[in-house]
């Protein structure tokens, strides 16, 4: 297996062959797979992908069971349609549809993990505008995916990828790297262009707590994977204009580890702080559960535990 | 490094229904757990949640997510929103209970599943790495105690006869660590941390020498 970013770039540059080749040569080995299944596989992820983000952004939209989100991928494709917009119309396409993706997870609806629920939304954000910008055929969708799965298996096996154990750096953060290292690929930029657009992708949103508002995933998971994926692209734009992060990516992957093991329960998916704590998100969540479920819990007996 | 994440579908993947792949996704394959280690009509569930868990069940769907894995559905099964009510007309007796205390397995998504009916008891302890994957740490099959180390799959073979070393033979070049043999009054239990899904060849060939082989 590869254990290092820089085991990653040396191999492919030693072969000449892209990540997306190397990671898909190593599930084969694992999984006692064919090439084939595994390919039609991540397809049908692909789709799952591009059917959320559809659904979200079309129509009326889709609204969470506790009516906190929902809708606003469609107000933000109003207004990218009506053309007067600030930062562009490629960088507003990754930010409705990384909006569309999170609001049909926080409905309910069927989403890909991409590395996790809560940030399903970035690397749909980024796909879209990868897709238009370089007229992305099927298959280079599915090779952008196996290239970032490569990069983010390296993050879940040396760090955390779960808001519990690291704090959104490890899922937002770690899935706007990924985003950032396969844009790379797909773009053309070699492999080390593709681990330093990562390392910048993962430096930027070093830090990010969890702190879901009443412990959902809605406010404010959803727009947090407009960061991700619109850092994404950015980091990926600076690696293929040739700046470098400096800190190799495995070390910024160590940081990003110390930092989740660093912060206090409280930031770290129980809703307990940052923004879940604001009077506003107080009163949300007894809106929602009509009783402050941190204080009212029952104890227990102490059956169960290790003795 | 632990390489627990060993497929590019851990990291792009399940396909889920949301809202969280740690405490949804990750809580319908513990309750799959545990719904294959008893194997048979169930009557009660008891879900002790620890932690993160206890925190925030409600909010990630967790509840509905542990008792879709009880009743067997897929993570992308589009009744996992509605699996207590189905459970409860099943007839099946189901409590959550939010543990104060530290995770007894060490992690801060943990959940112990407990499935109940007049014959037998059992409870797994499981928590959720993220993105989906599990780790099963603790198992207690009616009273009998089992710690695996935690990574999935897991193999527990049941034998009327001693097949230790013929399990050996067959699995030895993926164990994750050593076999751990339980010797009881009548049978043995034997159990098995692997580091890849055995070949299906292998499954066959382990359940033609035992009573019981179940792949987690």
């Amino acid at each position: 297996m590869y254990e290092t970013i820089a085991d990653l770039v040396t191999m492919a540059d030693q072969t000449q062959r892209p990540i997306s080749e190397l990671i898909i040569e190593q599930e084969i080995q694992l999984s006692h797979s064919s090439r084939e299944i595994i390919w039609a596989t991540m397809g049908k992820n692909l789709d799952v992908m591009i059917a959320a983000a559809e659904k979200g952004r079309t129509g009326q939209g889709v609204q969470s069971a506790t009516g906190l989100t929902g809708g606003e991928a469609v107000l933000m494709a109003k207004y990218r349609a009506a053309g007067k917009t600030l930062s562009g119309d490629t960088m507003l396409r990754a930010v409705e549809n990384a909006i569309a993706t999170n609001e049909v997870n926080a409905s309910m609806g069927i989403i890909c993990a991409t590395p996790t629920a809560g940030s399903a939304g970035t690397l749909p954000g980024v796909l879209s505008v990868l897709k238009e910008r370089l007229n992305l055929t099927r298959n280079q969708q599915i090779q952008f995916l196996f290239c970032a799965s490569a990069f983010g298996m390296i993050v879940a096996n040396q760090a955390m990828i779960a808001g519990a154990t690291g704090g959104c750096q490890a899922e937002v953060g770690s899935a706007s790297a990924m985003g950032a290292a396969a844009a790379v690929e797909v773009a053309g930029g070699t492999p080390q262009q593709s681990a330093e657009a990562f390392a910048m992708a993962m430096s930027n949103l070093l830090g990010l707590v969890c702190d879901p508002v009443a412990g959902l995933v809605e406010i404010p998971c959803i727009k947090r994977n407009v960061v991700g994926s619109v850092n994404a692209l950015t980091c990926a734009d600076m690696a293929l204009a040739g700046l470098t992060n400096k800190i190799p990516a495995d070390e910024v992957i160590a940081a990003m580890k110390r930092i989740g093991q660093d912060l206090p329960t409280s930031l770290r998916e129980t809703g307990l702080g940052g923004l879940a704590a604001t009077p506003t998100g107080i009163k949300m969540k007894m809106k929602i559960f009509g009783e402050d479920v941190s204080i009212h819990s029952e104890a227990g007996p102490d059956e169960g535990r290790e003795s | 490094m632990t390489n627990r994440y060993r497929s590019v579908f851990d990291i792009i993947g399940p396909v889920m229904i949301g809202p969280s792949s740690s405490h949804t996704a990750g809580a319908v394959a513990i309750g799959h757990v545990a719904n294959r280690l008893f194997h048979a009509p169930i009557q009660e569930v008891v879900v002790r949640y620890f932690e993160s868990f206890a925190q925030t069940h409600r909010g990630h769907g967790t509840d509905y997510a542990i008792i879709s894995g009880v009743l067997g559905f897929d993570p992308a099964d589009r009744r996992v929103p509605m699996a207590v009510d189905l459970a409860r007309r099943l007839g099946i007796k189901i409590k959550f209970i939010e543990d104060q205390h530290l995770s007894p397995i060490g992690h801060p998504n943990t959940a112990a599943v407990t499935l109940i009916n007049a014959e037998k008891e059992i409870t797994v302890w499981g928590c959720s790495v993220g993105g989906g994957t599990i780790e099963i740490r603790k198992v207690d099959l009616n009273g009998l105690v089992f710690a695996p180390q935690g990574p999935l799959p897991i193999l527990f073979v049941t034998a009327n006869q001693p097949i230790g070393a013929a399990l050996d033979q067959l699995f030895a070049a993926n164990y994750r660590r050593p076999r751990v043999t339980h010797r009881l009054a009548d049978h043995y239990i034997y159990q098995l941390d692997l580091l890849d899904r055995p070949f299906p060849e292998q499954l066959i060939q382990a359940r033609g020498m035992s009573q019981d082989a179940i792949l987690l």
